[in-house]
């Protein structure tokens, strides 16, 4: 259906970026070096760590001290090499954590804006797709200041996408949104990057958000990197507490409505090869829903639980079990991946360990969709 | 003859005006870019003119401009004629006097911008001209205009530059302040007071619209 653009073929290639960078602002250091792949990276840490800063270097926004950064290879800064390019040659999208839409243009013209400044034969994704993967074609004509801000960032991270960027910079997209507004962009950031294959850099504070759209994690601290890899490690790594937000660890999973239930409220989902109940899906049969589920609202049961009143046991096989402090993480493949917490006493009891066999119990009232309404 | 003196008035601040706006923006938006380092120096250049008396501004003008003045000289040979005692150079002694007033307003205003729109726009592949007329221009014009309104009140008043620049000449580089000035010499009290409350109308009308664009301006955020 879309042409698939030469930027995402190249992100296979090689790093979609490269950096090593020196950066002193007043006290503050930012001393950091990696490499992340054509996926999405997610980078953590509290504020102050230098998160922002990192991303504006990569844009262009801030110039670095010291080092090199390169995108898809290409270098866009070097200090030896006294490179610096401009932001606005350097190519990538930035979608900042209040959207900075443009108050004096509708919602087309901030489409527009970056589309009509890419060279023709550069852009990857045309107004009209950007429109209709983001699902503004009712919002063309407003201004941007009655737009929700699910609606808003759905349109900054359309504007961003119709300039075809070679990498796409996103600073906590969703902490300044309402939670029903999380699920619905988290879905369609996930959607752009498998339908347009554009690298992601996702700036969080939320583990949650990070375990349920990174490959790859990057955690920061006082300006240095602390641990670099999948989330599922890094999550259970020693260093990272409190670096993230995971008091409560939730699982952020993609759904479609199966059918509604004609009592009312009540809709059963598809969530991967999993069948689940849930209360107060407002969307309709065929359309996606993103679902929160609490890591510690799952039971973990050994033997198929009989006559309970929770709507939901889903069988599966344990992948991991991570043992940190008084938490201990499972990750349970039931059809779709879901993460559930026990305490130290539950697993001595249950005695688990990876390949077993396991029964999630969830209660239909546990599971939160994410979405207000058909959208 | 009071028709065309206003007319003459308006002609002297109107031509300051559109020489202080685009003025004023260049240095909001050099003092925007360069931020910290020698935006101090800006600063301070900028409000000269509203710190030294108008007579030191005018003589430096005639310094100038005038035909042994290093830019009037040149003037003068390619197309020889002289700036100074000319209604431009009344018009030019209007906009210094008046510039700090427009240019204070316009880096205000071009500063409640915020800056994450502009790097944004940077980030969609605008340069930084491009995003000061797409963005910080559209988004500050209020500000601007008020700026702008400010300056061309001022420049309706100006006196001391003025007659020290471009003389006391009726009809042609006689305005408003100027004639009341010679009114009140030759103590023709009556016309004095006739041109005061013309120039007091024409005041009073561009503050008006001046305060109805800083309320617009507050509204609109």
């Amino acid at each position: 259906m879309r042409a698939r653009p030469p930027a995402a073929n190249a992100a296979r290639a090689g790093p979609a970026l490269t950096f090593d960078v020196v950066k002193r602002l007043g006290g503050f250091e930012l001393r950091c070096s990696a490499e992340f792949g054509g996926g999405i990276t997610a980078v953590f840490g509290p504020s102050g760590s230098g998160k922002t800063t990192l991303l504006n270097c990569v844009a262009g926004l801030t110039k670095p001290d010291d080092g090199e950064i390169a995108i898809l290879g290409a270098t866009v800064y070097s200090a030896s090499r006294r490179v610096n390019l401009p932001p606005e040659r350097r190519r990538i999208g930035y979608v900042f954590q209040d959207s900075a839409l443009f108050p004096h243009m509708s919602v087309m013209d901030n489409i527009r804006y970056g589309h009509r400044l890419t060279p023709e034969s550069e852009r990857a994704l045309s107004v009209e797709d950007a429109v209709e993967m983001l699902h503004l074609t009712g919002l063309l004509d407003r201004g941007t200041e009655g737009l929700s801000g699910g609606e808003r960032q759905r349109v900054a991270l359309a504007r961003a996408l119709a300039a075809s960027p070679r990498l796409l910079l996103l600073d906590e997209p969703l902490s300044s949104l309402d939670l029903a507004f999380r699920g619905m962009v988290l879905r369609h950031l996930r959607q752009a990057h498998s339908e347009l294959g554009v690298p992601m850099v996702y700036v969080s504070h939320s583990m949650s958000e990070v375990m349920a759209i990174a490959d790859d994690a990057l955690a920061l601290s006082d300006g240095a990197s602390v641990i670099q890899g999948p989330p599922r490690a890094a999550l259970v790594d020693p260093r990272m507490s409190g670096l993230a937000d995971y008091a409560t660890l939730e699982n952020l999973l993609d759904a479609e409505v199966a059918r509604k239930l004609p009592d009312g409220g009540q809709a059963e989902l598809r969530v991967g090869s999993a069948r689940l109940f849930a209360l107060n899906v407002e969307a309709e049969p065929g359309e996606r829903v993103t679902i929160a589920i609490r890591s510690s609202d799952i039971l973990v049961a050994l033997d198929v639980p009989t006559r309970i009143s929770a709507q939901n046991v889903l069988t599966g096989t344990v992948e991991d079990v991570h043992v940190q402090g008084r938490r201990v993480i499972l990750y349970v493949d039931a059809g779709a991946r879901m993460i559930a917490e026990i305490t130290p006493d539950a697993l001595r009891a249950l005695g688990l360990s990876a390949g077993d066999q396991v029964h999630l119990v969830i209660k239909s009232a546990s599971i939160m969709a994410l979405d207000p309404g058909a959208r | 003859m009071d028709l065309s003196l206003i007319e003459l008035t308006l002609r002297v601040a109107l031509l300051a005006t559109a020489i202080n706006i685009p003025a004023a923006v260049f240095v909001g938006w050099l003092v925007a870019r360069k931020r910290v380092r020698g935006s101090l120096l800006i600063e301070v250049a900028v409000s000269l003119p509203l710190a030294v008396p108008p007579v030191v501004v005018g003589f430096t003008l005639l310094l100038l401009l005038g035909r042994e003045g290093p830019v009037g000289a040149a003037v003068h040979r390619a197309v020889g004629a002289d700036i100074v005692f000319t209604w431009a150079s009344a018009a030019l002694a209007s906009a210094v006097v008046s510039f700090p007033l427009v240019a204070r307003a316009v880096m205000a205003a071009m500063a409640e911008v915020d800056d994450r729109l502009e790097m944004s726009a940077r980030t969609l592949g605008a340069g930084p001209l491009r995003v000061l007329f797409t963005v910080t221009v559209p988004l500050a014009y209020r500000g601007i205009l008020a700026g702008a309104l400010l300056g061309f009140v001022r420049a309706l008043s100006e006196f001391g530059a003025t007659i020290t620049v471009a003389g006391n000449i009726p009809g042609k580089t006689q305005t408003l302040p100027l004639a009341i000035y010679s009114s009140v010499q030759v103590r023709d009290d009556a016309t004095a007071i006739r041109l005061a409350v013309a120039s007091i109308v024409l005041a009073v009308a561009t503050l008006v619209v001046h305060n109805w664009l800083l309320a617009r301006t507050r509204k609109a955020r």
